[in-house]
């Protein structure tokens, strides 16, 4: 009995956990809506949602300035800079999601009000994830974001595409969760420990390289290789995102991405310290997954594929820094958070611009953006510098991302890092080659199917397109502010 | 002594519930058979004191994994309606109501050997020790670990709504959505 009183309830630390448990009441909040007016809550649900995100954004900010790194049981859950950047990113990109799912999910013949329920509760997985120095709750996180993301992909019911891309994603995220977890355990059969710092002192005293702990270590990696849609482990991805509705096909390749970075970030640069086994791994992948993404790309006629190809090849070129962890950590790590913040906001941009235009063309296929120019001039400029943004030229965000990978490639030096730069600017200008091919249709071919009506943007996909066009043209011309966030994450991360 | 009669239950419940699997004709009966074999595989960890081992039997493979073996099999498509008057033998309902007391006493037994946690008595089986695994594994799981424990409840919530969503046939055209 006396046994029974003496358990102690950890201390908890509220504001740390606000962000959470903001985005957690508001999910409450909208079940309810739901469950009490039915269907005249529709036309509410967008708004509360994207308010309640936003709303998440308040304590993030508070504890931002606060500015003290917050850990809680035992360590299993820190708030600490990178943590609260990675947040903000997930709850912006969100919100921006949410703008861009509300006409979609409202034109076509959708269950609207859990669609949102369910997408808070996959971003509150990524909060989660973005705290997470523990496997068990890397775990949590991680299905925790993925589970409502099987859902939402197979959420065009009646179309077999959907289906086919849901069922696609679930049997393959979980094969994948199976990997990882049988990694786990092997880790800590090993280390006797769940928490990343323990693990990381653990193998260092072990040496960090027996047959065990390799073995662990690469099945966690390739657990997330999947989520990621790392080359060989991405074949589920095109099809899933041709099929999935397009608002969460561009959840999936931005928010859902960022999260198994974010966990591959923690897992490689706090929890396995083993490089000679890490580098090697990510250095393969990374080129495997640029250039098998960046060819394939080069094929599809249809923009959403094209534009799935070209995550996977995005993924590669973030992937890379990995290979050089060991090297030049600080440098990688900064390089991995601004290439994650630009790319966030220039696929999302694209992606708004193919909801967009699909709107009116009712297709998907690359010849509905022939002479979009001649009818939505300003949809066609908006386009141009996405997709110039994604393809890595000034003054355009995304030059600056490469430009991060370029330095940590070069800080690390040798002869591999060399190769790996080599392999990288190949690839760069293997991408420009379907981007172009992309901004030809729009500025030089005939319009589509004759049709000359403009295009009648909705004030919610337009906010989101100013957003992501806003962001994306700042962050190219002032890099400062992307790198500021870089920086303050790798401070906290690397400070351990 | 209890402990070998323990054993001795045990084992005619796992035994007769193996038969069953494999000579029962009905799928469904298989799988309920297949219950009872857990079930006792589960009265036998308790006796050997494995007492996380006996819950997570419970839970894992009697609880889901049988019961998603029933999903399977009735998805599809067992559906011989069986008319209960006629097939039952008149013995059938006094095994069935022997089998349930006894598995009730068991359950009984198993309260009181074991610490109550109401009264704080020692149970017949001797007092638990602070090292047992259930309750380490407790601590654990409402410390370091709460964290990660409550979010799943949410997890298991927020995949009962999507599944039935997705599951769910649209039943009709709702009156608001067609008068739009």
């Amino acid at each position: 009995m006396e046994a029974l009183l003496a358990f102690t309830r950890p201390p908890l630390d509220w504001h740390a956990l606000a962000p959470e448990l903001t985005l957690l009441a508001v999910g409450t909040i909208l079940t309810l809506v739901d469950i009490i007016w039915d269907e005249k809550s529709k036309q509410v649900m967008p708004t509360l949602a994207g308010v309640g995100l936003l709303a998440g954004l308040v304590p993030i900010l508070t504890l931002a300035l606060d500015g003290t790194d917050r850990a809680m049981f035992g360590g299993a859950y820190m708030v600490d800079d990178f943590a609260l950047v990675m947040k903000a990113l997930f709850l912006i990109v969100g919100y921006i999601i949410v703008l861009m799912s509300v006409d979609y999910i409202r034109d076509g013949d959708y269950y609207e009000n859990e669609y949102y329920t369910l997408m808070l509760t996959s971003l509150l997985g990524m909060l989660m994830m973005a705290s997470s120095r523990d496997l068990i709750s890397v775990f949590v996180a991680l299905e925790l974001l993925s589970i409502p993301a099987y859902m939402m992909a197979a959420w065009r019911k009646g179309g077999r595409r959907s289906n086919e891309a849901g069922l696609k994603y679930y049997l393959m995220g979980v094969f994948a969760s199976a990997i990882m977890l049988y990694g786990m355990s092997l880790i800590y059969g090993l280390t006797g420990s769940t928490s990343f710092s323990s693990i990381a002192s653990a193998m260092a005293l072990n040496d960090g390289v027996t047959a065990m702990s390799i073995l662990g270590v690469l099945f966690v990696l390739i657990g997330f290789a999947f989520k990621v849609s790392a080359v060989p482990f991405h074949n589920w991805a095109p099809d899933t995102y041709e099929g999935a509705p397009t608002p969460v096909t561009a959840f999936l390749a931005v928010a859902s991405k960022a999260a198994g970075m974010v966990a591959l970030i923690q897992l490689v640069f706090v929890a396995f310290d083993n490089h000679e086994v890490i580098q090697p791994f990510f250095w393969l992948i990374a080129a495997l997954t640029m250039t098998v993404g960046n060819l394939i790309a080069l094929r599809q006629t249809n923009i959403v594929r094209l534009l799935a190809y070209s995550g996977i090849a995005q993924g590669g070129f973030m992937l890379v820094p990995f290979a050089v962890a060991g090297q030049a950590s600080e440098r990688a790590l900064q390089a991995i958070v601004i290439y994650l913040i630009i790319y966030a906001f220039m696929n999302l941009g694209a992606f708004s611009v193919v909801l967009a235009v699909s709107r009116k063309t009712r297709s998907g296929e690359l010849e509905s953006f022939g002479g979009l120019f001649q009818y939505a001039p300003g949809l066609a400029v908006a386009m141009t510098i996405f997709l110039a943004a994604l393809a890595g030229i000034p003054p355009a965000g995304g030059w600056f991302a490469k430009f991060g990978l370029f330095r940590a490639l070069l800080d690390a030096g040798g002869a591999w890092a060399a190769t790996l730069g080599v392999v990288v600017a190949i690839n760069t200008v293997i991408a420009f080659a379907y981007y172009a091919r992309v901004l030809g249709q729009m500025w030089f071919q005939p319009i589509h199917e004759g049709d000359e009506r403009p295009i009648k943007l909705t004030s919610a996909l337009g906010s989101a397109l100013v957003i992501a066009l806003v962001a994306t043209m700042a962050f190219g011309i002032l890099p400062g502010l992307v790198g500021h966030f870089g920086e303050v994450a790798v401070l906290s991360t690397l400070g351990r | 002594m209890v402990d070998t009669i323990v054993f001795l239950v045990a084992a005619v419940i796992c035994l007769t519930g193996a038969l069953g699997v494999i000579l029962a004709r009905n799928p469904v009966h298989s799988a309920l058979m297949l219950v009872m074999t857990l079930f006792g595989i589960a009265v036998q960890f308790v006796s050997q004191e494995a007492h996380f081992l006996a819950a997570v039997q419970v839970i894992v493979y009697a609880g889901a994994i049988v019961v998603l073996f029933l999903f399977v099999i009735m998805l599809l498509g067992v559906d011989t309606a069986q008319n209960l008057e006629i097939g039952a033998l008149p013995a059938q309902k006094w095994a069935a109501l022997c089998f349930g007391v006894g598995s009730l006493a068991l359950t009984g037994y198993i309260i009181l050997a074991v610490d109550n946690p109401v009264t704080g008595r020692p149970g017949m089986g001797g007092a638990i020790d602070e090292t047992a695994n259930v309750r380490l594994l407790a601590r654990s799981l409402f410390s370091n670990y709460v964290y990660a424990f409550e979010l799943t409840s949410l997890l298991l919530v927020i995949a009962v709504i999507g599944a039935v969503v997705l599951a769910r046939k649209p039943v009709k055209q709702l009156p608001e959505e067609a008068g739009r």
